[in-house]
């Protein structure tokens, strides 16, 4: 049967839009700001062997994570109508554990599985050492509750016992709850809506058209893949370290553009680290699509087509494909950002007009809690920090700003001080911060916060030590520096770091600049 | 008597509500974008007697002035250490995958930002008083800079404005025009409250000198503007409030519309304005939804605006083949000149009006009212030309050129159906509940295929849609929105939020009377935003009995679940002025004489459902209250032309609007 170019555009719209009414719901019956207002979610139907066919995708880091999700389910669990899986097991389909994923089988009438629906969501707090479950672990144990492929519905019908045991496991159960109700609901609408669209349109045509759009986006892929001139491109680059050992941690890639594929070998990475930085597989391979899915340009439907001509290998044990019970609440937030910075160097070999010089390269995940007297109750405040954007071959870095895997907001300073015992002494620019050249890169942040009562603080933060590279003879951006300041005196922090705080004491953030392009003093017409 | 007048790209329109000759007039002559108060004047001149009128005016020039970044040179003061705040915005990009992805071209350079040293805290206390000795360096700085106009935002003044109020003082008397964040938008969130502040700072003199100029030959009896949020205000109000106006012109076409359907006996309504290059659709419950999360230009705007939701998608979209072989449409778009192929003025690329006339949809005789020709050959080998390009071949008895023209109409309306989904749907509202109101030049050929694909059963094509905008000025009420944060407990006793309340509707009271309206005309509607602790978006609800009730059954409603136990925080007090002006009456057409078939003008070969079939065409001009037409059929209005399926029933209403009962699918 062959299709008509006209329907493949219109089934474009129709299942992107299913997966954006099933992110409307999840984001309207959440309960956690960070679902709510961050948008720290995605969601995308598959087809009935786990072929992704559409996302609504706001976090780049979910990008290729998703299919490995529901491929984990497919092979771990027998559907039935009405059933609904559960998992956040980064060593079977997932990525760190606050990254919780439901998916839903869509059965027609007579028991044809017609795909998933499936949604991800990062969850405020999943247990483990620390609240906010990001900690400075040594092992996946101290993470968090860990929830490998299992059923939370069976034929429509909850699983108490695996639910009242996941609810025992964190702090903040009455969010969970209402979360995970929400995401249960956002597949419902996925699930409602693709029946609606089998009742308008025959089952013929939906299944017809889920394939199209996979071999379209494919077909999309591959031309651009085509355009990029054959040939082997290595790079490598290093995070600061693990939090637990000093050394540097080498991320190495080859790319190899041969016609139509590419295949990105990650073999000479780093062997996996006791600290939390470890990577899985999912992971690099997300960081891989997105790289891929920006070259791409716009308006080309995530699907899995975009992956099938891109092949990557990552040895295991090493930190971007860590064996399993490594730590790795990192590796999602730190790690999958120079997987980036290392890919982009690569390829900057292959299309320089296209790639820009190394942005800052890390999230600066701030965590702070302690007690709150104004509202005599625990708080956790999290946040993440912008910095300096690699500049271009024809313009300058932006500055402050979140770059790749990430693109979460600001908590308002007229918001946190009034939720949090905190003041906020400065938030602006740390000029002269991007590098140098032709274009200069981005500046990054500086951002002082004064606690107003003792309290903890989390740093996990990278570039502090290494710093984000310039292209085309265009200088590094300046690395990033964590101060405290105690009594008058400064005191440089580590780039990861846990630290009992006192009143008065003030953190000082200092995030990374972008890397410059091209030589500095070269006239940029 | 009242005057409407409305300046759009292309025309300026006007509407005269004369009550003693009792006659209502339209006008349109060509806008002038070089000097927009010309074609006002020329408006003027034709129409006679309007110097009694209220006149009220929607204009375009404040928000071209901030989209084409050509306001005055304005300056930012900030709390020291916050001076990159306009810069740092959210630190977000636009697009997740755009490796370039650049800020939008900001207002005000980073040479213009200034910081004072002071600092207020979240509960309005003075943690460092204001140092005034900064003052002279700052204007010193701003001369050298050729500053005409400065946005002053301090952290937390709309808890403690004299910080402000003393720089805004010292930064007037030295000439400069100053707009104020606690006067503008004494509301929280500093990136919000500054960028609102700093709009206000770089349109407030270009509209100044607009409406000076047109201030100069009264216009009429009073001056009104039209505001974003569906109503007007005092012409010297708009000048202090200029951000207010920067989407007027699409609220008033919302609020013409919205009210033509409620003559019509629909209250609930989705509105949907489809041009040559875009297409504007929203929803009204009663009344327009109202937004305060605008972006105009990148750049958010936090004053309550009608939450219009824009695409890319319209009559003159140019269809492609993309390079994995997907035929699709726009956002890239032919415009009114060279337009489409069939306008014959030099465009061969195929659009969606070419797909409508090779579809046999859109007759080419009678485009316009007959005043232009369509050229149908010129559509035809466009969209041959498409399809041998896409690989499309003749199929079920139409030949190439019709397949591709229906795979564009079928994408453009796929396109334009995700649109309403975004402002129905995705807010909780079934699209079923409501009439679809067309009121564009190219919607009426899409309208009754996009409702039966939404499920909805009813359309409304009112008729002098092209001066509709026009129209919903004179109907617009003087609107006055205020709101002031408050942070306050759940537990705040409820006569201390009354105070808070009290203090902004006596402004508006007075500020509306000031406008003229009697003292009889004037409502006033108090609200709060309210939210549980610790979450970060507010849900506006009355306050009336019970308003922390309200709020739970409002969260409820809208996110599907409540915690009646939770604490709640109230954030902002809201005050709405309202001052009802009188709206002239829509005029009504006595019922038919004559039987249908006097506006009929022949058959036509036509594409419906896939394959070809013979459709009455149908005079529209000529068609009466009480006369029915039955799909498929044409019909062919000189402001646009309605195509029915096969199914679809049209009923001419008292007020000459077209009323469809849309045929199931």
């Amino acid at each position: 049967m062959s299709h008509d170019p006209a329907r493949i555009e219109v089934f474009k719209h129709l299942f992107a839009s299913v997966a954006e009414e099933m992110g409307v719901v999840l984001r309207r019956t959440a309960y956690s700001p960070n679902i709510k207002e961050r948008r720290d979610f995605s969601c995308a139907l598959f087809d009935a062997r786990g072929g992704m066919i559409a996302q609504a995708a706001h976090i780049p880091v979910h990008l290729g994570a998703m299919p490995m999700s529901v491929r984990a389910c497919i092979e771990a669990l027998d559907f039935s109508p009405g059933d609904v899986a559960i998992l956040n097991d980064p060593f079977r389909g997932g990525t760190h554990l606050p990254d919780v994923t439901l998916v839903a089988p869509i059965f027609l009438d007579g028991g044809v599985l017609l795909g998933f629906a499936a949604n991800r969501a990062h969850h405020a707090d999943v247990g483990g050492m620390s609240p906010g479950s990001m900690p400075m672990s040594r092992e996946l144990y101290q993470e968090g509750i860990v929830i490998p492929p299992a059923k939370l519905f069976e034929a429509g019908r909850r699983n108490e016992g695996l639910w009242s045991l996941i609810l025992a496991n964190v702090r903040t159960p009455v969010e969970r709850a209402g979360d995970l109700r929400a995401q249960i609901a956002a597949n419902h609408q996925g699930v409602r809506r693709l029946t609606a669209l089998v009742a308008r349109y025959g089952l013929d045509d939906v299944t017809l058209y889920m394939q199209s759009l996979i071999e379209y986006a494919e077909r999309m892929t591959r031309r651009l893949i085509a355009d990029l001139p054959d040939g082997v491109y290595c790079f490598r680059d290093h995070l600061d370290d693990d939090g637990v050992d000093p050394a540097h941690i080498e991320i190495a890639v080859a790319v190899t553009i041969d016609g139509d594929e590419a295949t990105v070998d990650f073999t000479g990475s780093s062997a996996q680290r006791s600290g939390n930085v470890n990577a899985v597989y999912p992971i690099t391979a997300s960081a891989t699509y997105y790289v891929f899915r920006a070259l791409l340009g716009l308006d080309v439907p995530s699907n899995s087509g975009c992956h099938v001509p891109i092949t990557v290998i990552a040895p295991e044990g090493t930190v971007v494909n860590a064996r399993f019970p490594a730590a790795v609440a990192g590796g999602n937030v730190e790690t999958s950002q120079r997987i980036t910075d290392v890919l982009l160097g690569a390829l900057a070999q292959a299309c320089p007009d296209k790639i820009p010089a190394a942005s800052q390269g890390t999230m600066n995940n701030v965590t702070i809690g302690g007690w709150n007297p104004a509202r005599s109750q625990p708080y956790a405040y999290y946040e993440t920090v912008g910095g300096g954007a690699g500049a271009g071959p024809d313009r300058d870095g932006v500055s402050g700003v979140h770059s790749h895997m990430t693109n979460t907001m600001n908590t308002p300073i007229e918001a946190l001080e009034y939720a949090y015992p905190l003041l906020v002494r400065r938030y602006d620019l740390r000029r002269g911060s991007g590098g140098e050249g032709r274009h200069r890169g981005g500046d990054g942040i500086r951002r002082e916060l004064e606690m107003l009562h003792d309290a903890h603080v989390t740093l996990l933060t990278d570039r502090r030590t290494t710093t984000p590279y310039g292209l085309d003879g265009g200088q590094p951006g300046r690395s990033g520096r964590n101060l405290l300041i105690r009594d008058g005196r400064e005191v440089t922090l580590a780039g990861k770091a846990s630290l009992d705080t006192k009143r008065g004491d003030v953190l000082v953030v200092e995030t990374p600049g972008g890397g410059g392009y091209g030589r500095p003093g070269e006239d940029p017409e | 008597m009242q005057l409407g007048i409305d300046i759009g790209g292309t025309f300026t329109d006007f509407v005269f509500v004369d009550d003693e000759a009792r006659t209502v007039r339209t006008l349109k002559v060509m806008s002038t974008p070089e000097s927009p108060a010309r074609a006002v004047l020329d408006g003027i001149r034709h129409l006679q007697r309007v110097e009694h009128a209220d006149v009220v005016h929607g204009s375009t020039v404040a928000t071209n002035a901030l989209l084409e970044r050509k306001g005055a040179r304005t300056a930012f003061v900030t709390t020291r250490g916050f001076g990159d705040l306009l810069t740092i915005a959210r630190q977000t990009r636009g697009d997740i995958y755009d490796l370039f992805a650049a800020r939008p071209e900001p207002i005000v350079p980073p040479s213009a930002c200034f910081e004072v040293t002071e600092r207020v805290d979240h509960l309005g206390q003075v943690l460092t008083p204001l140092d005034e000795s900064d003052l002279p360096n700052l204007i010193e700085r701003m001369r050298s800079e050729r500053v005409e106009s400065v946005a002053v935002c301090l952290l937390f003044s709309f808890l403690h404005a004299a910080h402000e109020e003393r720089v805004a003082d010292a930064l007037q008397g030295a000439g400069f025009v100053v707009s104020r964040s606690s006067e503008i938008l004494p509301e929280h969130r500093e990136y919000e409250r500054a960028s609102t502040t700093v709009i206000n700072a770089y349109v407030a003199p270009v509209l100044e000198r607009y409406l000076a100029e047109l201030e100069l030959h009264h216009l009429g009896r009073s001056f009104r503007v039209m505001q974003s949020n569906g109503g007007s205000i005092r012409s010297e109000e708009a000048r202090r409030h200029a951000v207010r106006t920067i989407l007027s012109g699409p609220a008033g076409g919302v609020v013409g519309a919205v009210h033509v359907a409620r003559t019509s006996g629909f209250t609930q309504a989705i509105t949907f304005d489809m041009g040559g290059t875009s297409t504007d659709v929203s929803l009204s419950r009663g009344r327009p939804e109202v937004t305060s999360e605008a972006h105009v230009g990148g750049l958010p705007i936090r004053v309550p605006v009608i939450d219009i939701h824009t695409i890319g998608a319209g009559g003159g979209s140019i269809a492609y083949v993309d390079a994995g072989g997907a035929l699709r449409v726009g956002p890239e778009s032919a415009g009114a000149d060279p337009g489409p192929a069939c306008y014959g003025r030099g465009g061969s690329a195929p659009t969606v009006t070419d797909a409508n006339v090779v579809l046999g949809r859109l007759p080419p005789d009678r485009f316009l009212g007959g005043e232009m020709q369509l050229d149908a050959t010129a559509a035809h080998s466009t969209l041959r030309a498409l399809a041998k390009q896409a690989g499309i071949g003749p199929h079920s008895g139409l030949d190439e050129a019709q397949v591709a023209a229906l795979g564009v109409v079928q994408i453009a309306n796929a396109h334009m159906e995700r649109a309403v989904r975004v402002i129905s749907v995705a807010r909780g509202h079934d699209p079923i509940d409501f009439v679809f109101v067309s009121f564009g030049g190219a919607g009426g050929l899409h309208a009754c295929d996009l409702a039966r694909g939404l499920g909805m059963k009813c359309v409304l094509v009112p008729s002098g849609a092209s001066t509709l905008s026009a129209y919903g000025m004179l109907v617009a009420d003087v609107v006055k929105d205020y709101v002031q944060t408050i942070m306050a407990s759940g537990e705040t006793p409820r006569e201390e939020l009354a105070m808070h309340l009290d203090a902004l509707v006596e402004q508006g009271r007075q500020e509306v009377l000031a406008d003229g309206i009697p003292a009889e005309a004037v409502s006033i509607e108090r609200e709060l935003d309210i939210r549980y602790s610790g979450q970060a978006y507010e849900l506006t609800v009355p306050f009336g009995d019970g308003y922390i009730d309200a709020f739970h059954a409002a969260h409820k409603s809208r996110y599907g679940h409540a915690d009646v136990d939770a604490p709640v925080e109230i954030v902002n007090v809201r005050v709405r002025a309202v001052g009802s002006t009188p709206t002239p009456p829509m005029p009504r057409t006595a019922p038919a004489d004559r039987d249908v078939s006097c506006a009929r003008l022949g058959l036509r070969r036509v594409v419906v459902d896939g394959a070809e079939a013979m459709a009455e065409v149908y005079d529209g001009d000529e068609l009466l209250p009480g006369h029915r037409i039955v799909g498929p059929a044409i019909i062919a209005q000189s402001d646009t032309t309605i195509f029915l399926s096969e199914g679809d029933v049209a009923h001419i209403d008292e007020f000459r609007g077209v009323q469809i009962e849309v045929a199931n699918q």
